[in-house]
């Protein structure tokens, strides 16, 4: 059934407004998915830490709906916390590919996001957009518990935008 | 029995107190002024020394000056000041190096992005980044 809101009158319309909910099954999803997304635990170097931090008393990540799994099966995004080696990145391929769709990449810290100190190293992959897609790069080193609750804000952004508007959002 | 007693004295005496979470997203969090976010870079202080990019670890920053308009004054001015934050590891350095303090740090740490070319800050978006500027640079 299409609706047009063309047909109808401007005091209609306002009336609509305010009195029906009119959306999408996608939008509703994903404001059900932002409201809820269950990140991987990928603590790989120090920016650990500042992650576990977000999840204690200080920077309850309870409040948004985030709660660690241990398991990539019951997860819907991976927060890559650190340095990604080169004998590290295959493992981590092959968490992100047991992840449930849809899912989403956070790259916490500058590790993550480019190699940070180590990107004259031979043994470290310079950004872990080289392995798995990225939605949200964090950088920092590391960020500190609320950067992180602002990368979380970021990608509920980015997830309802996307099925708002249909595209793919990268840069604004 | 004694244990739990224990226990219990502990949680009512807890209970009444304030939660000691912080309400981040809705109030704004309060940060010592050590804290290091971004840098800030004020132009017409730079005397384009190069110590800051000579000293970087993972050398993020790179800059170019020219020379004064004045053809006696021998004073160069700067051009173009780049940070790569994607490898800025944010070790102070070049604001403890920088001998009339151009570059500063602020508390700004609000710095997520959709791609990692946002994260390549220029003059012009170090120079704007005035909010929140480290007060005493020298301790």
């Amino acid at each position: 059934m299409d609706l047009n809101f063309e047909d109808l009158t401007l005091e209609e319309q306002e009336e609509l407004k305010r009195n029906v909910l009119t959306t999408t099954v996608d939008q509703l999803k994903a404001w059900v998915r932002s409201h809820s997304m269950w990140p991987l635990t990928f603590g790989l170097a120090c920016c650990a830490i500042e992650m576990m931090g977000t999840g204690a008393s200080h920077f309850d990540q309870d409040r948004f709906g985030v709660m660690f799994r241990a398991s990539p099966r019951q997860a819907d995004v991976m927060i890559v916390a650190g340095t990604v080696t080169k004998k590290m990145a295959p493992v981590l391929r092959r968490l992100y590919d047991q992840m449930p769709e849809p899912k989403w990449v956070i790259a916490m810290g500058v590790c993550a996001t480019a190699g940070g100190p180590y990107v004259r190293s031979y043994s470290v992959v310079k950004g872990v957009d080289q392995v798995v897609p990225v939605d949200v790069y964090i950088p920092g080193c590391p960020p500190n518990p609320a950067a992180l609750i602002y990368g979380i804000n970021k990608l509920k952004e980015k997830i309802r935008l996307e099925a708002k508007t249909g595209k793919r959002v990268s840069s604004q | 029995m004694l244990g739990i007693a224990k226990g219990l004295a502990y949680t009512l005496k807890r209970l009444g107190q304030d939660s000691i979470t912080h309400n981040y997203p809705d109030e704004p969090l309060d940060l010592p002024d050590r804290f290091r976010g971004i840098q800030t870079f004020y132009p017409e202080k730079c005397i384009v020394c190069n110590q800051c990019v000579a000293i970087c670890p993972t050398n993020c920053i790179t800059l170019t000056g020219k020379k004064h308009p004045d053809p006696n004054n021998k004073k160069r001015i700067i051009d173009t000041y780049d940070i790569n934050f994607e490898i800025c590891i944010l070790c102070d350095l070049c604001t403890e190096v920088c001998p009339t303090e151009a570059v500063v740090m602020s508390n700004n740490f609000e710095l997520a992005a959709y791609s990692r070319d946002e994260l390549f800050k220029d003059l012009d978006w170090l120079n704007e980044n005035r909010k929140n500027v480290r007060e005493v640079n020298r301790p």
